[in-house]
């Protein structure tokens, strides 16, 4: 369910639909697909509308859809040609650039769950469309194969394609978007580069190392407190833990290199979407009206 | 032909080439079927098969074993397997024309019924001989008909039924009634009443009296050419409205 959804992806943007199960992103892209009709509000897609001019729009459009596969019997190189749209070419050398062309001749059923999602993309981006929709492209890939599809997407955004990506893999928002949306029940509950979000939401990034010579210790942990963008120093067991924002990582280790007290056991935990997300969604979470209470406005609202 | 529909058209007819479950079932079954029955009964004209050949009342009989195989089984599995795994979404989101998939269905299960038919006419016209053709374009109508009707019956089944798993299931469930007392069972007149009552409400025995009494000179079974023309016109609307992707 989608509910009062304001969105707006500019022209060449990568823009990344964050949230939990249910939260709406598939239905959303349902929407700008043509493929579901809003119950009310606008909706306008490259200028178009995707319900009244679906088959003006489509051809726009790259989609590779969640939970959408192809018949068990047709071949790579088939697909290829029955998704390609009348007058372009390419569709060779996208097998080429995703390590499909060996697979030419090999049905679908007969592809990794790896080979599946790199021909989803090759058919998505057939005919050079000016918005591509990749709704959790990364599911099942190893590594290796994700990071062919994040130079795949890079790529776009080099072209100037407009992307909406969905997923729950917050690596690949973290490092391909623009700009993310994270939304819960069918709203939006902020939007942004992901370093803002992080910045607003996620807990704060920490530093923790081995304290060696308890004597010249108090003095280090006592500079370590003035230090650019340190909220807070915590000595337990023989260790140290600062906490702090992102930019108190580079200054604290500043600090050390500058006492000469660099620490062989530090560890650096930063502060990523996936823990921005959380902070989200448990501040969400919090603020939620009871059920009387939405009772109650529902009852104020008739 | 490369238009998305002629792309699409193309795809699915080496497909259903490929599928076993349409090789078997709408190609091997009805030929062998037909053998076993057909040469159970002899080919001297009997009261029963009405004082015609039985070899030729079988032969007569089973092209709508062809087409009810194809209506009952083969399209409706195919449909229902293409929408529970999300091809339909697919050719939707791909921009394939919203009536376009309706057609290629209706497309391929005629071909399937006109590539079937013959391999079944060509085993019999070895074996027992194709009886003459009495009427030859109420026989054509009756054929043409029946298979549009029950290939818009198969697309509306596989766009109703949840899963492939189902769709063989109810596909299943309604081919073999329709198999042994509309088309390839005992002769009518073999059968007690009550049971000829039930066969006489299938439309499979409307679309085998429509092809078969022509065919050997039974009659021209004009009732029964109507009520396949209304099956196929309601059916083909029916079938273009629930498979618009």
């Amino acid at each position: 369910m989608v509910d009062g959804l304001d969105l707006d992806v500019l022209e060449g943007e990568v823009v990344g639909l964050i949230g939990a199960n249910g939260a709406g992103k598939t239905t959303t892209v349902e929407c700008i697909q043509g493929l579901r009709r809003p119950d009310a509000g606008t909706l306008r897609v490259l200028g178009l509308d995707p319900v009244t001019e679906a088959e003006r729009l489509r051809p726009l459009i790259g989609s590779q859809l969640q939970d959408s596969a192809l018949p068990d019997r047709l071949r790579v190189a088939e697909a290829v040609e029955l998704f390609t749209p009348r007058g372009v070419a390419g569709g060779r050398e996208l097998l080429e650039q995703f390590g499909l062309a060996e697979q030419r001749r090999s049905p679908f059923a007969s592809l990794s769950g790896g080979e599946r999602q790199r021909l989803f993309l090759v058919l998505a981006l057939l005919g050079r469309p000016r918005l591509v929709i990749l709704d959790e492209l990364t599911q099942g890939l190893d590594p290796s194969a994700r990071r062919n599809v994040w130079a795949a997407v890079s790529q776009l955004r080099e072209d100037g394609t407009t992307v909406l990506l969905v997923t729950h893999e917050l690596d690949d928002a973290e490092a391909l978007c623009d700009r993310v949306v994270a939304m819960r029940a069918g709203r939006i509950l902020d939007s942004g580069p992901p370093a803002a979000l992080v910045d607003r939401h996620a807990r704060r990034a920490t530093v923790r190392f081995g304290l060696e010579d308890v004597a010249a210790s108090a003095a280090l942990l006592d500079e370590l407190r003035d230090v650019v963008g340190v909220e807070r120093v915590e000595h337990a067991a023989g260790r140290a833990t600062v906490y702090g924002d992102r930019r108190a990582i580079a200054h604290v280790g500043a600090a050390l290199v500058r006492t000469c007290s660099v620490p062989a056991d530090l560890s650096v935990q930063i502060p990523s979407l996936e823990d921005a997300l959380l902070g989200l969604l448990d501040g969400a979470e919090a603020c939620r009206p009871s059920d009387a209470d939405e009772s109650n406005l529902i009852g104020a609202l008739r | 032909m490369n238009t998305s529909v002629g792309r699409l058209l193309r795809a699915e007819l080496k497909l259903m080439l490929r599928d076993p479950l349409v090789l078997t079932f709408v190609f091997v079954f009805p030929v062998v079927t037909m053998l076993i029955i057909g040469g159970s009964f002899g080919t001297k004209p009997q009261a029963s098969f009405a004082d015609v050949n039985p070899a030729h009342w079988y032969v007569a009989s089973y092209l709508t074993v062809v087409i009810a195989a194809t209506g009952l089984v083969m399209l409706p599995v195919h449909l229902a397997s293409y929408r529970e795994r999300g091809v339909l979404r697919r050719f939707a989101a791909a921009g394939f024309p919203r009536w376009s998939f309706a057609l290629a269905q209706l497309v391929v299960g005629l071909a399937a019924v006109g590539a079937a038919s013959a391999v079944e006419l060509g085993v019999a016209g070895l074996v027992y001989g194709v009886p003459a053709l009495h009427e030859s374009w109420r026989v054509a109508l009756g054929i043409g008909l029946g298979a549009v009707a029950f290939v818009s019956i198969g697309v509306v089944l596989g766009t109703v039924l949840p899963s492939a798993r189902a769709a063989q299931a109810v596909g299943l469930i309604l081919f073999f009634p329709s198999f042994l007392l509309g088309s390839g069972g005992p002769p009518p007149k073999a059968l007690p009443q009550a049971m000829r009552s039930v066969a006489n409400l299938l439309p499979l025995t409307q679309v085998t009296d429509a092809i078969r009494d022509p065919w050997l000179g039974l009659g021209p079974a004009s009732t029964s050419l109507i009520v396949v023309a209304v099956l196929a016109v309601a059916g083909t609307a029916l079938a273009a409205r629930r498979a618009a992707l």
